[in-house]
């Protein structure tokens, strides 16, 4: 990639950035009822001069544009404001709760990605047998079960075969090895199935279309072995559309990881940013989704990186 | 064959993670408090865990919710009911070791008062005008006026070290108290965990050396949880999941009455239920037995305005003749009150299971009557801006509940009252309320509540409709526990278990 497309592509980066910032400042408020609101609640002492000092203590009491300008400001200054409820800075919040949803969306990234591909070219090989079909069927259930029901029976039955299995909360793995690796196993399964349905199946239709090809004939016409035809030069070719989904992906581990991190009691960024957003807690809600979205488009910006070393053409376009 | 292999494997990984068990308690909560800080707490979450287990006050609140001493161990009261003389319990240290003597408490007192803390909980100690220390292990109070229910008041006003008199951060993550458990240890949306208080006061208790609060916010999550033992007590279970949770081995499901009651509010200040008429008329409308079976299963009692968990206080709701369910008489009225029927009506509803079905077992019964309720399903940050706004012509809701009828009746029923929202004014009303609170004589007192409860059960702009039953899932290796009817987990410091 040239310094120019890379350059480029910075530009793209904030201009999504921007406009996500934008959509989630405005968003949040178009949710009736504010953190003051919510905050006093229960609170029996509520008089509305309270309520206004409270107003003006948080700045909401200034005209939209102001407070955007007034947080955007901070934010381009690295300071992303401050927790509403607890008064301490949300970069803080968000590093707290940011290693479990890595971990976790890391790892099904890895168990999802690496085995559709020899799942997808088992497929393909395989077409119209009685095991592929069996596998694609499976494929098709990992893509239509909601993964926190599947969840919550991974839970029920993993208690009753295994008793004493330690399968909700989180657990550094620094502190506990063991009781990390213990409590990751569900989740990351629960989150990687609908991924690994869904690549394997691109796999396989990307290797269908790549075994149908003309130079595929001239490999196996010139006496190449099943493994050098399949793998050397059909998968390379599938490969490509598989890379531009791993980053689509990304996208979606986030998302499944606030399903997830609800049903197996995980302290992570789902958690914070479903719990701001009950909580009215605009500057939480606005860093963390922030900065998912930032991780988002970091991912597929190595996406793009990756497809120059696996198909040269794009560097030369 | 394979799956049994792969069972073993994992049992063994377990049992090696393991290693030697503490005697720890595992508590399943919803959702992670915002803050710990005593005395600006507002959310039940935060309570229960801070409240007689990190902190202790003056009083204490047992099971049938009656005051026993607290860190006071007696306490004088004046014949004019105006001074109150707290003897405090000698040898009683908080957990950074300093000892707590009366100089902390008058600092917690007004610690409490002070309005740059602004706690929700400074109207309970109002009355309170001047505070001495007499000695070390004495503290005086002189109230303004007499004020019965301040001895249950004092119970909720956690005793904190004095030189945190000012500080409005510090509590709020790290609290120091002298109840049971310490503070040990706070996992951001993980779990909350306290440790026994070795040098409690109580010789030989707590029993526990941990109690852990976890964050669940799934409630399926949190019942799969207590039937496989990784969760030891689930409080708080909705009707549903209680009957679920019954017929499990290992689980135990207490039920007590709870104080916390559902509602149906009427707006005093708006046509039609301005008029007392109509009010009544909504009364004999209700059929609660109705609502409960419809949409608590079953699980309840009918409500009058005080609970029978209050048993020295509560009027039994049989008596009140307007919860006779009464059609045709309810029409009568509203025609006397000049209410065209049928009339629309609009009603907020609460976003809690039980408050959506009562209100949709509430909109049939009124529809008897020509009462048309629209019923607005509402997000909690609109739910609650309206309602402390008073704009609503109805809502289901559904309230706390305080162990001392003073606490919950004078701030809701009187005139301008802080949560008064249905802006409810009644100069009678007003007055018993002021009468009750200043009356020590409990049988005086009792008679003013009595004909209190009577004047708001049928023309109050709160349609009380049910008591809950407190259900709370117990796991069979926890022995001791006891949930209160305040909901408190005050039981932990009983709480043994067995491996």
């Amino acid at each position: 990639m040239s310094s120019r497309q890379l350059l480029g592509r910075s530009i793209d980066l904030l201009i999504v950035l921007f406009g996500v910032s934008v959509v989630v400042f405005l968003m949040i408020r178009l949710i009736p009822g504010d953190a003051v609101a919510i905050m006093l609640g229960a609170n029996t002492e509520v008089t509305p001069d309270r309520i206004a000092e409270l107003r003006g203590r948080l700045g909401l009491d200034l005209p939209l544009p102001v407070q955007y300008l007034n947080w955007i400001g901070g934010v381009l200054h690295g300071n992303l404001g401050t927790s509403i409820w607890t008064g301490r800075p949300v970069i803080e919040e968000i590093a707290a709760n940011a290693w479990p949803t890595i971990e976790l969306a890391v790892l099904s990234l890895l168990l999802g990605a690496g085995l559709a591909v020899p799942l997808g070219c088992f497929m393909a090989e395989a077409r119209g047998k009685g095991s592929e079909v069996a596998v694609r069927v499976g494929a098709i259930a990992g893509l239509t079960i909601p993964s926190f029901w599947l969840g919550i029976v991974a839970i029920y039955a993993v208690s009753k075969l295994v008793p004493g299995f330690s399968s909700l909360g989180y657990v550094p793995f620094t502190e506990d090895p063991l009781g990390n690796a213990q409590r990751m196993v569900l989740p990351v399964i629960a989150l990687s199935l609908p991924i690994l349905a869904n690549l394997s199946r691109l796999v396989r239709s990307a290797m269908l279309d790549a075994l149908g090809q003309d130079y595929i004939r001239t490999a196996r016409a010139k006496g190449a072995g099943r493994r050098l035809v399949v793998y050397r030069h059909a998968l390379r070719n599938a490969l490509i559309p598989f890379v531009t989904s791993v980053g689509v992906q990304a996208g979606y581990l986030l998302g499944g990881a606030i399903v997830i991190e609800q049903v197996f009691a995980i302290p992570g960024l789902g958690r914070l940013v479903l719990g701001a957003v009950t909580e009215r807690n605009y500057p939480l809600v606005q860093a963390t989704i922030l900065v998912m979205t930032a991780a988002v488009v970091l991912v597929n910006f190595v996406v793009d990186l990756l497809y120059t070393a696996i198909d040269p053409r794009v560097a030369r376009t | 064959m394979a799956l049994k292999s792969l069972g073993l494997a994992l049992l063994a990984t377990t049992m090696l993670a393991s290693g030697v068990c503490a005697a720890t308690v595992d508590v399943a909560i919803d959702s992670s408090p915002a803050g710990l800080d005593p005395h600006l707490i507002t959310a039940f979450n935060s309570a229960v865990i801070v409240q007689d287990n990190i902190y202790e006050g003056l009083t204490n609140i047992d099971k049938t919710l009656a005051v026993v001493p607290g860190l006071a161990e007696s306490w004088d009261i004046a014949a004019d009911g105006l001074t109150y003389t707290f003897h405090l319990r000698p040898g009683v240290t908080f957990h950074d070791g300093s000892t707590m003597d009366a100089e902390d408490v008058a600092a917690s007192i007004r610690r409490v008062q002070s309005p740059d803390i602004a706690s929700p909980l400074a109207s309970r100690v109002t009355p309170i005008k001047t505070i001495t220390v007499v000695d070390p292990m004495t503290v005086q109070f002189k109230l303004d006026a007499p004020f019965a229910p301040i001895l249950t008041s004092l119970a909720d006003i956690a005793i904190v070290p004095a030189e945190l008199e000012t500080n409005k951060e510090g509590l709020q993550q790290t609290p120091v108290g002298t109840g049971p458990f310490r503070f040990a240890e706070w996992q951001p949306n993980g779990f909350i965990r306290l440790a026994k208080n070795d040098t409690y006061w109580m010789s030989g208790k707590p029993a526990l050396d941990e109690v852990r609060f976890n964050f669940v916010p799934e409630a399926a999550t949190r019942q799969v949880g207590i039937t496989t033992g990784e969760y030891d007590i689930l409080p708080n279970l909705d009707p549903a999941t209680a009957l679920q949770l019954q017929g499990q081995p290992n689980v135990t499901v207490q039920e007590t009455r709870d104080i916390a009651y559902t509602l149906i509010g009427m707006n005093a200040s708006r046509p039609p239920f301005n008029d007392p008429r109509v009010r009544r008329a909504v009364n004999m409308l209700l059929n609660r037995e109705e609502i409960i079976q419809g949409a608590l299963f079953g699980a309840g009692v009918p409500a009058g305005p005080l609970s029978p968990a209050l048993v020295n206080w509560a009027v039994d709701p049989a008596t009140f003749d307007c919860y006779e369910t009464d059609i045709e008489g309810a029409k009568a009225l509203l025609a006397e009150a000049g209410v065209q029927t049928p009339i629309s009506v609009k009603m907020n509803v609460l976003p809690r299971q039980d408050a959506r079905d009562i209100a949709q077992v509430a909109q049939q019964e009124l529809a008897a009557g020509g009462i048309q309720v629209e019923l607005l399903n509402q997000e909690i940050g609109q739910f609650v801006q309206d309602w402390k706004n008073g704009n609503f012509d109805l809502f289901v809701s559904a309230n706390g509940g305080s162990p001392d009828p003073d606490e919950y009746f004078y701030r809701t029923f009187k005139g301008n009252g802080s949560t008064n929202v249905f802006k409810y004014a009644d100069p009678e009303v007003d007055a018993l309320l002021d009468q009750g609170r200043t009356q020590t004589d409990p049988a005086a007192r009792k008679a003013t509540y009595d004909q209190l409860q009577t004047e708001l059960a049928c023309e109050g702009p709160a349609a009380h409709v049910a008591y809950g039953t407190l259900f709370t899932a117990v796991n069979s290796s926890v022995q001791g526990f006891d949930i209160y009817p305040n909901g408190r987990l005050s039981s932990l410091i009983d709480v043994t278990v067995s491996q």
